[in-house]
Protein backbone atom coordinates (compact mmCIF):
# COMPACT_ATOMS: atom_id res chain seq x y z
CA UNK A 1 0.00 0.00 0.00
CA UNK A 2 1.17 3.83 -1.05
CA UNK A 3 2.28 5.67 2.05
CA UNK A 4 1.49 9.37 0.98
CA UNK A 5 0.23 12.13 2.98
CA UNK A 6 -3.13 12.87 1.51
CA UNK A 7 -5.66 15.51 2.82
CA UNK A 8 -8.88 14.43 2.80
CA UNK A 9 -10.85 17.73 2.08
CA UNK A 10 -7.96 18.41 -0.66
CA UNK A 11 -10.67 16.52 -3.98
CA UNK A 12 -8.93 17.23 -7.10
CA UNK A 13 -11.70 15.03 -9.17
CA UNK A 14 -15.49 14.91 -7.92
CA UNK A 15 -18.14 13.48 -9.92
CA UNK A 16 -21.93 14.39 -9.06
CA UNK A 17 -24.71 12.80 -10.24
CA UNK A 18 -23.13 11.31 -13.20
CA UNK A 19 -25.51 9.78 -15.68
CA UNK A 20 -25.27 8.00 -19.10
CA UNK A 21 -27.13 5.82 -21.60
CA UNK A 22 -25.23 4.60 -24.45
CA UNK A 23 -28.87 4.30 -26.69
CA UNK A 24 -31.77 2.57 -24.28
CA UNK A 25 -28.56 1.08 -22.62
CA UNK A 26 -28.06 2.64 -18.91
CA UNK A 27 -24.43 2.64 -18.07
CA UNK A 28 -24.38 5.02 -15.74
CA UNK A 29 -27.57 5.86 -13.47
CA UNK A 30 -25.87 7.61 -10.00
CA UNK A 31 -22.46 8.01 -9.71
CA UNK A 32 -20.93 9.97 -6.46
CA UNK A 33 -17.16 9.87 -6.18
CA UNK A 34 -14.42 12.34 -4.73
CA UNK A 35 -10.68 12.00 -5.46
CA UNK A 36 -8.57 13.39 -2.96
CA UNK A 37 -5.38 15.19 -4.41
CA UNK A 38 -2.28 12.76 -4.65
CA UNK A 39 -4.15 9.47 -3.82
CA UNK A 40 -4.72 6.64 -5.39
CA UNK A 41 -8.12 5.41 -6.01
CA UNK A 42 -8.80 2.22 -7.96
CA UNK A 43 -12.69 1.94 -9.21
CA UNK A 44 -13.11 -2.00 -9.39
CA UNK A 45 -16.24 -3.88 -10.79
CA UNK A 46 -17.03 -6.58 -13.33
CA UNK A 47 -16.22 -6.06 -16.73
CA UNK A 48 -19.01 -3.81 -19.29
CA UNK A 49 -20.17 -2.28 -15.89
CA UNK A 50 -19.02 1.05 -17.15
CA UNK A 51 -15.78 1.61 -15.45
CA UNK A 52 -13.47 2.93 -18.50
CA UNK A 53 -16.83 5.42 -19.27
CA UNK A 54 -16.23 6.83 -16.05
CA UNK A 55 -12.65 7.01 -16.72
CA UNK A 56 -13.53 8.63 -20.19
CA UNK A 57 -15.90 11.35 -18.68
CA UNK A 58 -13.04 12.58 -16.02
CA UNK A 59 -10.62 13.44 -19.27
CA UNK A 60 -13.59 14.52 -21.06
CA UNK A 61 -13.69 12.34 -23.83
CA UNK A 62 -17.13 11.50 -23.01
CA UNK A 63 -19.70 14.21 -22.02
CA UNK A 64 -22.60 12.78 -19.01
CA UNK A 65 -26.25 13.01 -20.41
CA UNK A 66 -26.43 14.47 -16.62
CA UNK A 67 -24.47 15.32 -13.34
CA UNK A 68 -21.16 16.99 -13.00
CA UNK A 69 -17.57 16.18 -13.41
CA UNK A 70 -14.78 18.39 -11.81
CA UNK A 71 -11.31 18.77 -12.32
CA UNK A 72 -9.10 21.11 -9.99
CA UNK A 73 -12.02 23.28 -9.73
CA UNK A 74 -13.19 23.39 -12.92
CA UNK A 75 -15.93 21.45 -14.32
CA UNK A 76 -15.39 19.76 -17.49
CA UNK A 77 -19.01 18.58 -18.38
CA UNK A 78 -20.36 21.84 -19.53
CA UNK A 79 -16.37 23.34 -20.19
CA UNK A 80 -15.54 25.23 -23.11
CA UNK A 81 -13.09 23.85 -25.86
CA UNK A 82 -10.56 26.28 -23.76
CA UNK A 83 -11.26 24.20 -20.83
CA UNK A 84 -10.63 21.05 -21.38
CA UNK A 85 -7.87 21.56 -23.43
CA UNK A 86 -6.37 23.42 -19.98
CA UNK A 87 -7.42 19.99 -17.80
CA UNK A 88 -6.06 17.86 -20.32
CA UNK A 89 -2.82 19.28 -20.56
CA UNK A 90 -2.93 18.27 -16.37
CA UNK A 91 -4.02 14.54 -17.21
CA UNK A 92 -2.01 12.19 -18.75
CA UNK A 93 -3.89 8.83 -19.65
CA UNK A 94 -2.75 4.49 -19.72
CA UNK A 95 -5.29 3.10 -22.27
CA UNK A 96 -6.73 -0.41 -22.09
CA UNK A 97 -4.36 -1.81 -25.24
CA UNK A 98 -1.69 1.16 -24.47
CA UNK A 99 -2.86 2.74 -27.69
CA UNK A 100 0.94 3.29 -29.19
CA UNK A 101 0.79 5.78 -32.38
CA UNK A 102 1.91 2.17 -34.40
CA UNK A 103 3.39 4.49 -37.58
CA UNK A 104 5.64 6.12 -34.89
CA UNK A 105 8.58 4.21 -33.03
CA UNK A 106 8.62 4.60 -29.39
CA UNK A 107 10.89 7.55 -29.28
CA UNK A 108 8.43 9.34 -31.47
CA UNK A 109 5.77 8.12 -29.36
CA UNK A 110 7.33 9.98 -26.35
CA UNK A 111 8.53 13.00 -27.67
CA UNK A 112 5.17 13.95 -30.36
CA UNK A 113 3.09 15.41 -27.63
CA UNK A 114 6.76 17.27 -26.08
CA UNK A 115 7.34 18.59 -29.08
CA UNK A 116 3.94 19.61 -30.55
CA UNK A 117 3.29 21.50 -27.04
CA UNK A 118 6.82 22.87 -26.22
CA UNK A 119 8.24 24.03 -29.36
CA UNK A 120 10.65 26.26 -27.10
CA UNK A 121 12.18 22.93 -26.13
CA UNK A 122 15.78 22.09 -28.89
CA UNK A 123 15.93 18.80 -30.42
CA UNK A 124 18.59 17.33 -27.87
CA UNK A 125 16.38 18.81 -24.31
CA UNK A 126 13.51 16.60 -26.05
CA UNK A 127 15.74 13.50 -26.66
CA UNK A 128 17.11 13.99 -22.86
CA UNK A 129 13.15 14.26 -21.73
CA UNK A 130 12.69 10.67 -23.61
CA UNK A 131 15.70 9.04 -22.22
CA UNK A 132 14.32 10.51 -18.77
CA UNK A 133 10.65 8.97 -19.03
CA UNK A 134 12.56 5.62 -20.27
CA UNK A 135 14.77 5.81 -17.21
CA UNK A 136 11.42 6.06 -15.45
CA UNK A 137 9.29 3.23 -16.77
CA UNK A 138 13.31 1.16 -16.04
CA UNK A 139 13.64 1.02 -19.82
CA UNK A 140 17.00 1.58 -21.73
CA UNK A 141 17.23 4.63 -24.10
CA UNK A 142 18.12 2.04 -27.16
CA UNK A 143 14.37 0.71 -26.77
CA UNK A 144 13.42 4.03 -28.28
CA UNK A 145 14.00 3.01 -31.68
CA UNK A 146 11.46 0.06 -31.43
CA UNK A 147 8.13 -0.09 -32.98
CA UNK A 148 5.15 -0.17 -31.46
CA UNK A 149 4.62 -4.09 -33.26
CA UNK A 150 8.04 -5.10 -31.75
CA UNK A 151 6.75 -5.04 -28.36
CA UNK A 152 5.39 -7.62 -25.61
CA UNK A 153 1.99 -6.23 -24.57
CA UNK A 154 3.82 -5.40 -20.86
CA UNK A 155 6.68 -2.82 -22.47
CA UNK A 156 3.64 -1.72 -24.66
CA UNK A 157 1.99 -0.75 -21.57
CA UNK A 158 5.33 0.65 -19.91
CA UNK A 159 5.93 2.96 -23.31
CA UNK A 160 2.35 4.11 -23.10
CA UNK A 161 2.99 5.17 -19.59
CA UNK A 162 5.90 6.92 -20.67
CA UNK A 163 4.10 9.09 -23.35
CA UNK A 164 1.33 9.49 -20.50
CA UNK A 165 4.17 11.14 -18.31
CA UNK A 166 6.01 13.30 -20.78
CA UNK A 167 3.98 16.23 -20.23
CA UNK A 168 4.41 15.75 -16.64
CA UNK A 169 0.94 15.17 -15.92
CA UNK A 170 -0.55 16.32 -12.07
CA UNK A 171 -3.51 13.18 -12.70
CA UNK A 172 -2.82 9.90 -14.29
CA UNK A 173 -5.71 7.52 -15.22
CA UNK A 174 -5.02 4.06 -16.00
CA UNK A 175 -7.63 1.87 -17.56
CA UNK A 176 -7.08 -1.87 -17.09
CA UNK A 177 -3.64 -1.63 -16.66
CA UNK A 178 -2.40 -5.36 -15.80
CA UNK A 179 -5.38 -7.08 -17.95
CA UNK A 180 -4.11 -9.68 -20.11
CA UNK A 181 -0.13 -8.98 -18.42
CA UNK A 182 1.39 -12.09 -16.53
CA UNK A 183 1.06 -12.26 -12.89
CA UNK A 184 5.00 -10.85 -12.59
CA UNK A 185 4.63 -8.49 -15.43
CA UNK A 186 1.21 -6.84 -14.26
CA UNK A 187 3.60 -6.32 -10.73
CA UNK A 188 6.37 -4.53 -12.50
CA UNK A 189 3.05 -2.58 -13.55
CA UNK A 190 1.90 -2.00 -10.13
CA UNK A 191 5.68 -1.30 -9.22
CA UNK A 192 5.33 1.65 -11.75
CA UNK A 193 1.86 2.73 -10.85
CA UNK A 194 2.91 3.47 -7.16
CA UNK A 195 6.03 5.35 -8.38
CA UNK A 196 4.48 7.49 -10.62
CA UNK A 197 2.67 8.18 -6.82
CA UNK A 198 5.68 8.76 -4.84
CA UNK A 199 8.34 9.83 -7.50
CA UNK A 200 5.58 12.67 -9.24
CA UNK A 201 3.01 12.80 -6.82
CA UNK A 202 0.38 12.40 -9.14
CA UNK A 203 -3.05 11.84 -7.99
CA UNK A 204 -4.16 8.24 -10.03
CA UNK A 205 -7.37 7.03 -10.70
CA UNK A 206 -7.02 3.16 -11.45
CA UNK A 207 -9.77 1.33 -13.38
CA UNK A 208 -9.29 -2.49 -13.31
CA UNK A 209 -10.57 -5.97 -11.84
CA UNK A 210 -7.91 -7.51 -10.73
CA UNK A 211 -7.78 -7.93 -7.19
CA UNK A 212 -3.89 -8.45 -6.66
CA UNK A 213 -3.38 -5.07 -8.37
CA UNK A 214 -6.05 -3.06 -6.53
CA UNK A 215 -4.89 -4.25 -3.31
CA UNK A 216 -1.33 -3.33 -3.94
CA UNK A 217 -1.75 0.16 -5.61
CA UNK A 218 -4.72 1.58 -3.98
CA UNK A 219 -5.32 4.45 -0.95
CA UNK A 220 -8.53 3.79 -1.67
CA UNK A 221 -11.19 1.51 -3.54
CA UNK A 222 -14.51 2.24 -4.85
CA UNK A 223 -16.67 -0.77 -6.42
CA UNK A 224 -19.02 0.51 -9.03
CA UNK A 225 -22.80 -1.98 -9.22
CA UNK A 226 -25.11 -1.50 -11.78
CA UNK A 227 -24.57 2.40 -12.34
CA UNK A 228 -24.10 3.27 -9.01
CA UNK A 229 -20.81 3.33 -6.66
CA UNK A 230 -21.80 0.91 -4.00
CA UNK A 231 -18.74 1.23 -1.38
CA UNK A 232 -15.71 3.50 -0.91
CA UNK A 233 -13.05 2.60 1.64
CA UNK A 234 -9.60 1.80 2.12
CA UNK A 235 -7.95 -1.35 1.26
CA UNK A 236 -8.80 -2.87 5.05
CA UNK A 237 -12.09 -1.41 4.85
CA UNK A 238 -13.27 -3.15 1.70
CA UNK A 239 -11.45 -6.64 2.88
CA UNK A 240 -13.41 -6.25 5.53
CA UNK A 241 -16.73 -5.16 4.31
CA UNK A 242 -20.10 -6.56 4.93
CA UNK A 243 -21.49 -5.68 1.41
CA UNK A 244 -22.61 -9.03 -0.05
CA UNK A 245 -21.85 -7.45 -3.62
CA UNK A 246 -18.63 -6.06 -2.76
CA UNK A 247 -17.70 -9.67 -1.02
CA UNK A 248 -18.86 -11.35 -4.25
CA UNK A 249 -16.56 -9.37 -6.21
CA UNK A 250 -13.33 -9.22 -4.09
CA UNK A 251 -13.74 -13.17 -3.03
CA UNK A 252 -14.16 -14.11 -6.60
CA UNK A 253 -17.77 -16.25 -6.24
CA UNK A 254 -19.99 -16.74 -8.66
CA UNK A 255 -22.99 -16.47 -6.13
CA UNK A 256 -23.45 -13.69 -3.36
CA UNK A 257 -22.41 -15.40 0.19
CA UNK A 258 -26.54 -15.48 1.35
CA UNK A 259 -26.87 -17.98 -2.17
CA UNK A 260 -24.62 -20.07 -1.28
CA UNK B 1 -51.20 -0.63 -38.01
CA UNK B 2 -47.95 -1.90 -37.13
CA UNK B 3 -47.53 -3.15 -40.35
CA UNK B 4 -47.93 -0.05 -42.25
CA UNK B 5 -45.68 1.93 -39.52
CA UNK B 6 -42.47 -0.36 -39.55
CA UNK B 7 -41.56 0.28 -42.95
CA UNK B 8 -42.50 3.67 -42.33
CA UNK B 9 -40.44 4.27 -39.15
CA UNK B 10 -37.82 2.39 -41.24
CA UNK B 11 -37.72 4.90 -44.05
CA UNK B 12 -37.74 7.47 -41.51
CA UNK B 13 -34.87 6.13 -39.78
CA UNK B 14 -32.69 5.76 -42.85
CA UNK B 15 -33.32 9.11 -43.96
CA UNK B 16 -32.48 10.65 -40.61
CA UNK B 17 -29.37 8.54 -40.54
CA UNK B 18 -28.51 9.94 -44.17
CA UNK B 19 -29.08 13.66 -43.67
CA UNK B 20 -26.87 13.12 -40.15
CA UNK B 21 -24.11 11.40 -41.87
CA UNK B 22 -24.00 14.28 -44.93
CA UNK B 23 -23.74 16.62 -41.76
CA UNK B 24 -20.91 14.93 -40.31
CA UNK B 25 -19.09 14.51 -43.95
CA UNK B 26 -19.61 18.54 -43.47
CA UNK B 27 -18.15 18.89 -39.90
CA UNK B 28 -14.87 16.53 -41.28
CA UNK B 29 -13.97 18.82 -44.40
CA UNK B 30 -14.92 22.24 -42.05
CA UNK B 31 -12.51 20.55 -38.95
CA UNK B 32 -9.68 19.60 -41.38
CA UNK B 33 -10.07 22.73 -43.20
CA UNK B 34 -9.66 24.70 -39.87
CA UNK B 35 -6.41 22.82 -39.46
CA UNK B 36 -5.12 24.23 -42.56
CA UNK B 37 -3.09 26.99 -41.35
CA UNK B 38 -0.71 24.55 -39.48
CA UNK B 39 0.04 22.35 -41.90
CA UNK B 40 3.30 24.32 -42.90
CA UNK B 41 4.12 22.61 -39.72
CA UNK B 42 3.36 18.93 -40.60
CA UNK B 43 5.16 18.42 -43.86
CA UNK B 44 7.05 15.50 -42.80
CA UNK B 45 3.44 14.03 -42.46
CA UNK B 46 2.08 15.40 -45.77
CA UNK B 47 4.81 13.93 -47.40
CA UNK B 48 4.61 10.43 -45.95
CA UNK B 49 0.67 10.87 -46.92
CA UNK B 50 1.73 11.93 -50.92
CA UNK B 51 3.66 8.92 -51.16
CA UNK B 52 1.46 6.24 -49.85
CA UNK B 53 -1.29 7.97 -51.80
CA UNK B 54 0.46 8.65 -54.78
CA UNK B 55 4.00 7.60 -55.87
CA UNK B 56 2.64 3.90 -54.09
CA UNK B 57 -0.69 4.20 -56.63
CA UNK B 58 1.60 4.52 -59.90
CA UNK B 59 2.30 1.39 -60.63
CA UNK B 60 -1.17 0.25 -60.52
CA UNK B 61 -2.30 3.48 -62.43
CA UNK B 62 0.06 2.48 -65.09
CA UNK B 63 -1.26 -0.85 -66.10
CA UNK B 64 -5.41 0.34 -65.92
CA UNK B 65 -4.42 3.34 -67.98
CA UNK B 66 -2.21 1.87 -70.51
CA UNK B 67 -5.39 -0.91 -70.88
CA UNK B 68 -8.18 1.55 -71.07
CA UNK B 69 -6.24 3.27 -73.61
CA UNK B 70 -5.54 1.16 -75.79
CA UNK B 71 -9.40 -0.33 -75.39
CA UNK B 72 -10.92 2.69 -76.11
CA UNK B 73 -8.55 3.22 -79.23
CA UNK B 74 -9.38 -0.04 -80.32
CA UNK B 75 -13.38 0.87 -79.72
CA UNK B 76 -13.17 4.34 -81.48
CA UNK B 77 -11.84 2.16 -84.09
CA UNK B 78 -14.62 -0.33 -84.37
CA UNK B 79 -16.82 2.21 -84.48
CA UNK B 80 -15.20 4.64 -86.96
CA UNK B 81 -13.77 2.03 -89.78
CA UNK B 82 -14.76 2.80 -93.09
CA UNK B 83 -17.12 5.74 -91.82
CA UNK B 84 -14.86 8.19 -91.51
CA UNK B 85 -10.89 9.24 -91.85
CA UNK B 86 -8.57 7.27 -89.37
CA UNK B 87 -7.81 10.33 -88.17
CA UNK B 88 -10.77 10.51 -86.17
CA UNK B 89 -9.70 7.29 -83.97
CA UNK B 90 -6.72 9.40 -82.57
CA UNK B 91 -9.29 12.61 -81.75
CA UNK B 92 -12.13 10.00 -80.11
CA UNK B 93 -9.36 8.49 -78.02
CA UNK B 94 -7.83 11.89 -76.82
CA UNK B 95 -11.53 13.44 -76.40
CA UNK B 96 -12.69 10.75 -74.17
CA UNK B 97 -9.85 10.29 -72.17
CA UNK B 98 -9.20 13.67 -71.22
CA UNK B 99 -12.68 14.40 -70.51
CA UNK B 100 -14.19 11.27 -69.20
CA UNK B 101 -11.81 7.87 -68.99
CA UNK B 102 -8.66 9.47 -67.47
CA UNK B 103 -10.14 11.25 -64.07
CA UNK B 104 -12.97 8.78 -64.03
CA UNK B 105 -11.00 5.31 -64.01
CA UNK B 106 -8.07 7.30 -61.77
CA UNK B 107 -10.80 7.80 -59.31
CA UNK B 108 -12.00 4.36 -59.08
CA UNK B 109 -9.18 2.85 -59.02
CA UNK B 110 -8.26 5.07 -56.38
CA UNK B 111 -11.21 4.57 -54.35
CA UNK B 112 -10.65 0.77 -54.43
CA UNK B 113 -7.05 1.20 -53.39
CA UNK B 114 -6.54 4.04 -50.84
CA UNK B 115 -9.87 5.20 -50.40
CA UNK B 116 -10.69 1.34 -48.65
CA UNK B 117 -7.20 1.62 -47.16
CA UNK B 118 -7.79 5.02 -45.27
CA UNK B 119 -10.95 3.85 -44.01
CA UNK B 120 -9.58 0.02 -42.63
CA UNK B 121 -6.13 3.14 -40.67
CA UNK B 122 -9.05 5.48 -39.35
CA UNK B 123 -11.04 2.42 -38.28
CA UNK B 124 -8.43 0.63 -36.59
CA UNK B 125 -7.34 3.68 -35.01
CA UNK B 126 -10.44 4.17 -33.41
CA UNK B 127 -10.82 0.41 -32.35
CA UNK B 128 -6.91 0.48 -31.01
CA UNK B 129 -8.29 4.32 -29.01
CA UNK B 130 -5.53 5.85 -30.51
CA UNK B 131 -7.88 8.69 -31.91
CA UNK B 132 -9.09 8.83 -28.37
CA UNK B 133 -4.92 9.64 -27.14
CA UNK B 134 -4.75 12.05 -29.36
CA UNK B 135 -7.34 13.77 -27.56
CA UNK B 136 -5.88 12.89 -24.47
CA UNK B 137 -2.39 14.31 -25.25
CA UNK B 138 -4.58 17.49 -26.29
CA UNK B 139 -3.03 17.13 -29.88
CA UNK B 140 -6.28 17.52 -32.81
CA UNK B 141 -6.45 14.03 -34.69
CA UNK B 142 -7.67 16.44 -37.65
CA UNK B 143 -4.31 18.18 -37.99
CA UNK B 144 -2.18 15.08 -37.27
CA UNK B 145 -4.05 12.68 -39.22
CA UNK B 146 -7.01 14.05 -41.72
CA UNK B 147 -5.32 17.25 -42.80
CA UNK B 148 -2.01 15.24 -44.41
CA UNK B 149 -4.04 12.91 -46.10
CA UNK B 150 -7.09 15.64 -47.08
CA UNK B 151 -3.75 17.16 -49.01
CA UNK B 152 -2.35 14.13 -50.29
CA UNK B 153 -5.91 13.66 -51.92
CA UNK B 154 -6.31 16.72 -52.99
CA UNK B 155 -2.68 17.03 -54.77
CA UNK B 156 -2.19 13.47 -55.60
CA UNK B 157 -5.26 12.45 -57.51
CA UNK B 158 -5.10 15.62 -59.68
CA UNK B 159 -1.48 14.47 -60.56
CA UNK B 160 -2.10 10.54 -61.12
CA UNK B 161 -5.30 11.53 -63.05
CA UNK B 162 -2.73 13.65 -65.50
CA UNK B 163 -0.42 10.91 -65.28
CA UNK B 164 -2.95 8.36 -65.98
CA UNK B 165 -4.23 10.73 -69.05
CA UNK B 166 -0.66 10.93 -70.53
CA UNK B 167 -0.34 6.32 -70.08
CA UNK B 168 -4.18 5.96 -71.76
CA UNK B 169 -2.80 8.01 -74.93
CA UNK B 170 0.04 5.96 -74.91
CA UNK B 171 -1.57 2.85 -74.52
CA UNK B 172 -3.74 4.34 -77.42
CA UNK B 173 -0.98 5.31 -79.79
CA UNK B 174 0.57 1.76 -79.32
CA UNK B 175 -2.12 -0.08 -80.37
CA UNK B 176 -3.04 2.11 -83.00
CA UNK B 177 0.49 1.99 -84.59
CA UNK B 178 0.85 -1.99 -83.66
CA UNK B 179 -2.68 -3.26 -84.46
CA UNK B 180 -4.89 -0.70 -86.24
CA UNK B 181 -2.75 0.45 -89.06
CA UNK B 182 -2.87 3.71 -88.16
CA UNK B 183 0.41 5.90 -88.50
CA UNK B 184 2.29 8.00 -85.36
CA UNK B 185 1.33 10.99 -87.64
CA UNK B 186 -2.16 10.32 -88.12
CA UNK B 187 -3.11 9.39 -84.61
CA UNK B 188 -1.30 12.18 -83.50
CA UNK B 189 -2.93 14.82 -86.16
CA UNK B 190 -5.88 13.39 -84.94
CA UNK B 191 -5.43 13.96 -81.42
CA UNK B 192 -4.62 17.62 -82.10
CA UNK B 193 -7.19 18.20 -84.08
CA UNK B 194 -10.76 19.59 -82.16
CA UNK B 195 -8.78 19.32 -79.19
CA UNK B 196 -9.67 22.44 -76.50
CA UNK B 197 -7.61 22.86 -73.23
CA UNK B 198 -11.07 22.52 -71.56
CA UNK B 199 -10.66 19.24 -72.70
CA UNK B 200 -8.04 18.70 -70.20
CA UNK B 201 -8.76 21.25 -67.48
CA UNK B 202 -12.08 19.60 -67.24
CA UNK B 203 -10.71 16.17 -66.37
CA UNK B 204 -8.16 17.76 -63.64
CA UNK B 205 -10.99 19.73 -61.83
CA UNK B 206 -13.09 16.72 -62.17
CA UNK B 207 -10.63 15.36 -60.24
CA UNK B 208 -9.87 17.99 -57.73
CA UNK B 209 -13.44 16.94 -56.60
CA UNK B 210 -12.95 12.91 -56.82
CA UNK B 211 -9.93 13.65 -54.54
CA UNK B 212 -11.68 15.52 -51.58
CA UNK B 213 -14.99 12.63 -52.02
CA UNK B 214 -12.88 9.82 -51.31
CA UNK B 215 -10.83 11.18 -48.65
CA UNK B 216 -14.06 12.73 -46.97
CA UNK B 217 -15.94 8.92 -47.31
CA UNK B 218 -12.65 7.16 -46.34
CA UNK B 219 -12.37 9.41 -43.19
CA UNK B 220 -16.03 9.32 -42.80
CA UNK B 221 -17.00 5.43 -42.61
CA UNK B 222 -13.72 4.93 -40.59
CA UNK B 223 -14.84 6.98 -38.20
CA UNK B 224 -17.91 5.44 -37.70
CA UNK B 225 -16.93 1.74 -38.24
CA UNK B 226 -18.48 -0.56 -35.70
CA UNK B 227 -16.04 -2.82 -33.49
CA UNK B 228 -14.39 -5.55 -34.14
CA UNK B 229 -12.48 -6.82 -37.99
CA UNK B 230 -15.70 -7.10 -39.27
CA UNK B 231 -16.06 -3.39 -38.63
CA UNK B 232 -13.50 -2.53 -40.18
CA UNK B 233 -14.46 -4.89 -43.23
CA UNK B 234 -17.93 -3.00 -43.19
CA UNK B 235 -16.06 0.44 -43.28
CA UNK B 236 -13.77 -0.39 -46.36
CA UNK B 237 -16.72 -1.47 -48.22
CA UNK B 238 -19.14 1.23 -47.49
CA UNK B 239 -15.81 3.25 -48.88
CA UNK B 240 -15.56 1.41 -51.80
CA UNK B 241 -19.20 1.53 -52.41
CA UNK B 242 -20.05 5.06 -51.62
CA UNK B 243 -16.73 6.50 -53.38
CA UNK B 244 -17.72 4.95 -56.40
CA UNK B 245 -21.48 5.79 -56.87
CA UNK B 246 -20.37 9.40 -55.44
CA UNK B 247 -17.87 9.64 -58.17
CA UNK B 248 -20.34 8.52 -61.05
CA UNK B 249 -22.72 11.13 -59.88
CA UNK B 250 -20.48 13.60 -59.08
CA UNK B 251 -18.98 12.98 -62.38
CA UNK B 252 -22.40 14.43 -64.34
CA UNK B 253 -22.90 17.51 -62.16
CA UNK B 254 -19.37 18.46 -62.83
CA UNK B 255 -19.56 17.69 -66.34
CA UNK B 256 -23.44 19.37 -66.46
CA UNK B 257 -21.79 22.37 -65.35
CA UNK B 258 -18.89 22.83 -66.66
CA UNK B 259 -19.88 21.97 -70.75
CA UNK B 260 -23.38 24.34 -70.23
Amino acid sequence: MPNVKINPDDVMIKLRGLKKNFGSQSVLSDVNLDIRRGETMVIIGQSGVGKSVILKHMIGLLQPDEGEVTVDGITISTAKYFDTRTIRKKMGMLFQMGALFDSMDTGENIAFALREHHPELSEAEIQQQVTDKLKIINLVPEFRTKMPSELSGGMRKRVALARAIALSPEILLYDEPTTGLDPITSDVINDLILEMQSKLGVTSVVVTHDMVSAFKVADRIAMLYKGRIIEVGSVEEIKKTTNPFVKQFITGQRKIDSEN
Amino acid sequence: MTFVLKPLFFLGQKIVGAISGVGEIFCILFYTLRALPYAHKNVNLIVKQMVAIGVSSVPLLFVTSIFTGMVATVQADFQFRGLVSDKFVGTAACKMILIELGPLLTALVLAGRVGSALAAEIASMREKEELDAYAVLDLDPYRYLALPRFIAFFTMVPCLTIISNGLALLGGWIVSVLALDITTYTFYTGMQYLFQPMDLFAGVIKSFVFGVTIFLLGYYHGLNASAGARGVGLATKDVVVSSCLMILILDFVVAAILFQ
